[in-house]
């Protein structure tokens, strides 16, 4: 039978001229044909790609709203040269922790079912391009805002700036002025949520079912249906080489004559910000939680209890088996935070290390991104079999993507500042350079950024769940606990909405505690800067 | 700055281009005096182009339109089709007699066609599921009638024409390299448009041999996740929606939520070839530890009864002709025995019925690991034995109708999707004397002898029996609720 299967398929060639024959005839705009359905792959893949596009750029634009609200507030005090009482910050790492899925669910229930404002699922017209494109949007744009945010107060702090509001040039003016001066560091992120909305919105497609590209690739990956996956991940990778493309240029438009004359500053914060109780709040309430979970047994089934309410017996209730939230939060508190951290730290060694090096790293940020990490989980359990601890490196090969170029558009930056040239000319050679100057400048904010995309490595981990890969029930990790109630989420609300609110509280940590976070000084030594790690810049991503 | 007419003319340039981004059909509820069209979501969408030999048989059955020359009745016996009447000659051959019913196509229902269609049955590749270890030959006999003639003697050979995978097309369906079944079937409804693995567009075929259906038409979506199905039809997008996962049930309005027990049959597969579960007295030891009415009350809310054996209470017959299962082993205490059960998470109460089992086990006295996958990547592993147990949800009459079959298949020694590993002379004497039985009465009660000896040797523990709930609308009526999950719309379906 397999013969058969062979025989009709023509697997007999061998895989050289197999793909020979595909590239061939994908010249033509031929990709084949489908080993499960027969069907012709290229109309399928190109409809799906159309769809995941437009699902992106409406996502897209949502982004662009909720990153302009999370920066209103600055750019109104900066506007008004009030900045100094600026604060805040934890609503935006809050919604950026928001896993898709669950913002998804809520939407489509409350909005789309119960209040009936607009379609619940189906893919058929503008309308019903809102609910998915919210879902999608909303913590894409949080995480882009808060990037924006962090870098304003930097570039109202220019002197340009100064000199125009001493010249009486309308501060909305100045605004627009300073946006225009930090986007281009935000660029190579946004070109990355390009090519993440279209291939990754796996779950928001399929709770909304919409035919895209995401499911496409994955459906074709699980059931080993080797022409769509090769079509559907070359189109990804397309994609993210035209973005790639495109988001270079753009930021040259913006900022290129000072880029190349090496006339940008360094966005120094007019001053660094005080130390916050907001961090010791959060950090309080998440350790309360932990520590009464501990004290709670996370495995004890009651099926005669389950999905009950919260009450004092069970503060966070119970979740579809009868288990104690409280309990399980607690318990899987550590294992969900320890190999995040891990991966986290791993990521952020790798994409400091690659981002040093953009030509070798620039073509490879654009390939490894246009791969999801559901994919990368499938094929590392390809190579290395599917155990307990493939998941992790299957999410390291792609964390460090956007910390790398990150790392790449803070260097590309740091390099045309005056103070990099002044150092030049007292006769710094490359590895002073490298070491006192790009790399103290640098680290910090790719540090931090690291911090914010927390909760998404956590959560990246639990969506290879479902290959076999990592954490199985009953074990409570916070991904999991989340993924195994989703579909109780409006029956028992309370089962989805307290590991939701333990990964946005630990998002906020994250974030506000970065703020306060003084990283020790390269080397003793260390010329001028006085806090070199308080210093973010331009790319610079809270 | 580019001017604003510019713009408007990019905007009227990029119309037409989004349009084509956006799925088709979403609005097409065109009702006209000849009857409404209905709206169905179904759970599982085509996965080989709606080819009639393979998982999408089921799909064009339950959407009418396909049939084959005999079906189930409610009883499980074999009922006319497309075939009128027939007669066994004698050990291998089998007489059909066909009544007068015409193609999709316009085509006439002739003998000649028909065995070409079972011929071209036979030679898929891979062989239907209906068809797997048998060999037949069906040639025309006369005006109306076709031979079919079996290799060895088969005594069910009308329940396994019954099913979804022996479906009868025109000539026309089999003249391009896949079988298409567009427009050549003779349902009451035919397939007239498929988008993708999104939707699909059926119209009444007028001239059914059955009458006319009343519905004007169907329109089919393939909607995979369960909540999203339900909000469907809770936002009034579709009249019926299948296979509502028992955690979006009580989200449905109880005048919208029907139960159906179904042949579905949720196990506990136990290793019997290598491992902790070799041992029958551990096995004893697990059939005793485990409680399947926990199961069925608070995991299925309900909506499944407790497991009684291989066969529920839905195959109407198998209730009063139960053996109690003898010669069972006596348990032993697991004493810290470590065992890993496998299960999958497609059917999203399995992962939960495996973690209430595990507790189960636990308080017996075995250490238990859980090992959750998708169903894909999870098969072959079980197959080669590499877990101690297996929890799975198994159709037990889906592939034939016929109660022999699955026990051949999944519980003696040469069976293809034997999970448990089993492999016991007693057994495979009972389910060989099972197989040789044609009268329908006695071969259900060998049926049942032999679902004794299974239950004795203790390598599947039957947890629950299934039933799925369907999502109709208040103004639907005349759906069929197969317990055999082969039909769902009718002729007298309408809304």
């Amino acid at each position: 039978m397999l013969a058969a299967v062979r025989d009709e398929l023509g697997l007999d060639a061998g895989p050289s001229k197999l793909l020979g024959e595909w590239l061939g005839g994908l010249a033509r705009g031929d990709a084949g044909r489908s080993w499960i359905s027969g069907g012709e792959v290229t109309p399928s893949v190109v409809q799906a790609l159309g769809v995941s596009l437009l699902l992106m750029a409406a996502a897209l634009v949502v982004a662009a709203v909720t990153a302009a609200a999370v920066c209103a507030r600055t750019l109104w005090l900066g506007a008004h040269r009030r900045l100094g009482d600026r604060s805040g910050g934890s609503v935006a790492a809050m919604t950026a922790a928001l896993p898709e899925f669950l913002t998804a669910s809520v939407l489509a229930t409350a909005v789309g079912v119960h209040l009936g404002w607009l379609p619940a699922l189906g893919w058929y017209g503008p309308r019903w391009m809102v609910l998915p494109a919210l879902a999608l949007g909303l913590p894409a744009g949080a995480l882009l805002g808060r990037m924006l945010d962090d870098l304003l107060p930097g570039a109202f702090a220019e002197p340009w700036a100064l000199a125009a509001a001493a010249r009486g040039i309308p501060g909305r003016v100045i605004a627009r002025q300073t946006v225009r001066r930090c986007i281009p560091g935000l660029l190579p992120n946004t070109g990355l949520f390009v090519v993440g909305l279209t291939g990754g919105a796996v779950t928001v497609e399929q709770i909304f079912d919409i035919p895209g590209l995401g499911r496409t690739t994955l459906q074709a990956a699980i059931a080993q249906d080797l022409p769509v996956l090769q079509a559907g991940t070359l189109a990804l990778v397309l994609l993210a080489a035209v973005a790639g493309a495109l988001a270079r240029p753009a930021a040259r438009l913006l900022i290129g004559p000072a880029l190349r004359d090496g006339a940008l500053h360094s966005l120094h914060r007019p001053k660094p910000p005080a130390p916050r109780r907001t961090p010791l709040l959060h950090g309080t309430l998440l350790l309360a939680v932990v520590v009464l979970g501990l004290a709670r047994d996370p495995l004890a089934l009651d099926t005669g209890a389950r999905l009950q309410p919260p009450s004092w017996a069970h503060p966070l209730g119970t979740d579809a088996l009868g288990r104690d939230l409280l309990a399980r939060i607690g318990h899987g508190a550590f294992t969900t935070l320890a190999l995040a951290v891990a991966i986290s730290a791993a990521a952020l060694l790798t994409g400091l290390l690659l981002g040093l090096l953009p030509r070798l790293s620039g073509p490879l940020v654009d390939t490894v991104n246009a791969v999801p990490a559901v994919l990368a989980g499938l094929l590392v359990a390809g190579v290395a079999g599917s155990g307990a601890a493939t998941p992790a490196p299957a999410v390291a090969a792609v964390a460090w993507v956007p910390l790398a170029a990150h790392t790449t558009a803070l260097l590309e930056q740091e390099r045309a500042t005056t103070h990099i040239t002044a150092t030049k000319g007292l006769g710094a050679g490359h590895a002073h350079l490298l070491r006192h100057e790009l790399l103290p400048a640098v680290l910090p904010p790719v540090a931090r950024h690291a911090l914010l995309r927390l909760p998404a490595v956590a959560l990246a981990l639990t969506s290879l769940g479902f290959l076999g890969l990592g954490s199985r029930p009953p074990a409570p990790e916070w991904g999991l606990l989340l993924a195994e109630n989703q579909p109780y989420a409006e029956r028992a609300p309370w089962a989805v909405l307290a590991p939701a609110a333990a990964l946005a509280l630990l998002g906020a940590l994250a974030v506000t505690a970065a703020d306060g976070v003084r990283l020790p000084r390269p080397f003793a030594g260390a010329p001028r800067r006085p806090k070199p790690a308080v210093a973010p810049l331009v790319g610079e991503t809270g | 700055m580019r001017s604003p007419r510019r713009r408007v003319v990019a905007g009227l340039l990029l119309a037409p281009v989004l349009t084509g981004c956006f799925a088709s059909g979403g609005d097409t509820d065109v009702d006209s005096a000849e009857g409404s069209r209905l709206r169905v979501a179904l759970a599982f969408p085509p996965a080989e182009n709606f080819s009639p030999y393979g998982a999408d048989a089921t799909l064009l059955s339950r959407l009418g339109v396909t049939e084959g020359l005999t079906k189930l009745d409610a009883n499980g016996a074999a009922a006319p089709a497309l075939a009128e009447s027939w007669t066994r000659e004698n050990d291998r051959n089998w007489l059909f007699t066909l009544r007068e019913a015409t193609f999709q196509d316009g085509t006439e229902v002739t003998p000649a066609t028909v065995a070409a269609a079972l011929t071209h049955a036979t030679e898929a590749e891979p062989v239907t599921a209906a068809l797997s270890g048998v060999t037949l030959t069906a040639k025309k006999s006369g005006d109306r009638q076709v031979r079919v003639t079996t290799e060895d003697p088969d005594p069910a050979l009308p329940l396994r024409l019954t099913s979804p995978g022996l479906a009868i097309l025109s000539a026309k369906a089999y003249a391009a390299e896949r079988v298409n079944p567009v427009g050549t079937a003779t349902g009451p409804f035919e397939v007239t448009k498929v988008t993708g693995t999104t939707a699909a567009t059926l119209d009444r075929f007028d001239e059914y041999w059955g009458g006319r259906a009343q519905a004007s038409g169907v329109d089919a979506r393939f909607i995979a996740d369960g909540t999203a199905r339900t909000n469907a039809l809770r936002t009034d997008q579709v009249d019926l929606a299948e296979a509502v996962p028992v955690s979006q049930a009580s989200t449905l309005d109880k005048g919208t939520r029907h139960e159906t027990a179904t042949t579905r049959t949720t196990s506990l597969l136990l290793n019997t070839k290598s491992g902790a579960f070799k041992d029958p007295k551990l096995r004893a030891a697990a059939r005793e530890a485990v409680d399947g009415s926990v199961l069925a009350k608070d995991v299925y809310e309900g909506y499944a009864d407790a497991g009684a054996g291989i066969f529920g209470p839905a195959v109407t017959w198998a209730a009063d002709k139960r053996l109690e299962p003898s010669g069972r082993a006596k348990a032993t205490d697991p004493d810290g025995t470590s065992v890993t059960i496998a299960t999958y998470d497609n059917r999203p109460e399995l992962p939960e019925v495996a973690q209430v089992l595990q507790q189960q086990l636990q308080k017996a006295g075995f250490k238990v690991k859980l090992e959750v996958r998708e169903y894909s990547r999870l098969e072959s592993d079980a197959l080669a034995g590499e877990f101690d147990a297996f929890v799975g949800a198994r159709n037990s009459l889906l592939d034939t109708g016929d109660p022999v079959s699955i026990l051949a298949s999944d519980f003696s020694c040469a069976g293809s999707y034997n999970l448990a590993l089993l492999c016991d002379k007693k057994v495979d004497r009972a389910v060989a004397a099972a197989e040789k039985e044609s009268d329908t009465a006695k071969r259900q009660q060998a049926a049942m002898n032999a679902e004794a000896a299974i239950l004795a040797t203790d390598a599947t523990v039957p947890l629950v029996h299934q039933q799925i709930i369907t999502g109709v609308a208040t103004s639907v009526r005349g759906v069929t609720y197969d317990p055999y999950e082969r039909t769902l719309i009718g002729t007298g379906t309408r809304r």
